[in-house]
């Protein structure tokens, strides 16, 4: 990372957001979500129309399958190295060293939201695109594959590796566990399994997209529960209050009811 | 004992500063990230349909369900940054994230993938009803008064402003010896999966006896709900907003 620290002679406070991660996170994730909507564009028409067809199954099982491998490995490889190489002596990290994995963290929450645009905006919509003009014969349709089994996990994969990297490396989320950090990931987490609750729907009382029928608002209900992160932004902030407080410095809080 | 201590990592206003600057250059983005995905997911599946089809922007269903949904978020919205950082801008954070997602996935997935036309697909108009709601804010600087004045101003200026964007699409036309509206014929053209012809179909219920007051009635009623489901909204934002701690879950 690029952030100095004090025993390399650096200012603490310079570098802090590390302008290179950001930039690799954010062209990371733009580039993979675009390669989804490219295949999209390219094989679903023409492939991805009839789950019985030979070619489907080339184009878009395999994808699904690719996709479910790589999120297992993933989520494999990065929570566990998170668990592995956690902070053993995490109560006695210095202050400038809680700063600093403060904005790690901060990157990680920003890796997480940038995945959950892409899910419950982009793609999320997009479904209603596609299953206004075709007519589904399985559950695993183009659109499907990559909202539900390639975004959705990708965020979830971000979401648990960022309260993993604040649970063992910062000694506030140490001690205690941040309940809104909790509601944060767990919500957006039980979309997926609320899948589950759609498919069933969809193959049982109606076949084809209505968009605000009451099947989809499991999904409206768990996304509300981003609204959490509100809650962890202000316990992020009081810490960085006591962090960067000066010696001669008077806290005044504005009676907010004036 | 909290084994967490309470030192300070800097001694300068100077480096104090910088910290404050960086907090709010990484923070901006992720507010405004997870604000249009939560925002749009809630939006698309509570009033999506109203909003993605022009013949489904009616005077009697539209007009009343997307106010009152809308409003949800907003006022959540206004509880976290009114009342923690003093900012007035929660509903047009909340309308204009809103409508970036909305037009990104209208113009790269429902014309760039599906191929509807765009005039087919426009979102609807919420940024007069967003700006209203803060400047209520701003002025009165009462959440109370925001959600009964600035709540019902929010519904009933809704179709207002979608106006001059529907209003070529609501001429009538005759087509093959059957008069219909403009979206209607559109919508003809472009059938739908799972969508009824929806503006025939709503145009034939009691409400229509009542002519031409249609709109105002339902935008009255879509007010009224809104104010109402503001304080319940503002109240869900309190409890998101809440920073609780526990030793176990």
């Amino acid at each position: 990372m690029s952030t100095p620290s004090t025993e390399m002679g650096g200012d603490i406070s310079k570098g802090l957001i590390g302008g290179k991660r950001i930039a690799i996170i954010f062209f990371s994730v733009f580039a993979v979500m675009m390669a989804w909507r490219i295949y999209q564009q390219l094989f679903a028409w023409d492939m991805g129309m009839d789950s019985f067809e030979p070619e489907f199954q080339t184009y878009w099982m395999n994808l699904l399958y690719g996709q479910w491998i790589l999120e297992f490995t993933l989520a494999a490889v990065i929570w566990g190295y998170l668990l592995k190489t956690r902070d053993k002596d995490v109560f006695n990290i210095t202050p400038q060293e809680e700063l600093k994995r403060t904005f790690t963290l901060l990157a990680w929450l920003f890796c997480y939201v940038w995945i959950v645009y892409w899910a419950a905006s982009f793609f999320a919509e997009q479904d209603a695109s596609w299953h206004q003009v075709t007519v589904r014969d399985t559950d695993f349709t183009p659109s499907h594959i990559v909202l539900f089994y390639g975004t959705m996990p990708a965020y979830i994969l971000a979401g648990v590796g960022a309260f993993l990297y604040a649970r063992t490396r910062l000694p506030q989320f140490a001690e205690n566990i941040s309940i809104p950090f909790v509601i944060a990931v767990v919500g957006p987490f039980m979309i997926l399994p609320n899948v589950g609750l759609n498919e069933w729907g969809h193959t049982f009382w109606f076949m084809e997209e209505l968009f605000t029928a009451p099947l989809h608002w499991g999904f409206v209900t768990l996304g509300w529960t981003a609204l959490a992160l509100g809650g962890l932004l202000i316990q992020i902030i009081l810490r960085i209050i006591t962090l960067t407080k000066l010696d001669d410095e008077v806290h005044v809080t504005e009676k907010m009811s004036d | 004992m909290s084994a967490v201590h309470s030192v300070s990592a800097i001694t300068t206003a100077e480096q104090q500063h910088r910290i404050y600057k960086a907090f709010d250059w990484i923070i901006i983005p992720i507010v405004v990230l997870v604000v249009i995905g939560a925002f749009h997911i809630h939006a698309m599946l509570t009033i999506g349909d109203w909003d993605f089809w022009i013949d489904w922007k009616d005077r009697r269903w539209w007009v009343t369900v997307t106010p009152i949904s809308l409003i949800f978020f907003p006022a959540a919205l206004h509880y976290l940054l009114w009342e923690n950082f003093r900012l007035p801008f929660g509903a047009t954070l909340a309308c204009g994230g809103l409508l970036i997602g909305e037009w990104a996935n209208r113009i790269a997935n429902f014309v760039g993938w599906a191929y509807f036309p765009l005039n087919m697909v426009v979102p609807g108009e919420i940024i007069p009803m967003a700006l209203c709601l803060d400047a209520v804010l701003i002025i009165s600087r009462s959440l109370t008064i925001t959600g009964v004045l600035g709540g019902m101003l929010w519904g009933i200026i809704f179709y207002p402003a979608n106006w001059a964007l529907i209003a070529p699409f609501h001429v009538p036309v005759e087509y093959n010896g059957v008069m219909m509206s403009v979206a209607d014929l559109i919508g003809y053209n472009y059938v739908r999966t799972g969508t009824p012809e929806y503006i025939r179909i709503i145009e034939e219920g009691t409400l229509r006896t009542f002519g031409e007051d249609v709109t105002p009635v339902s935008a009255f009623f879509a007010g009224f709900i809104s104010v109402l489901a503001y304080f319940l909204w503002l109240y869900i934002g309190k409890w998101f907003s809440k920073t609780t701690w526990m030793k176990r879950i």
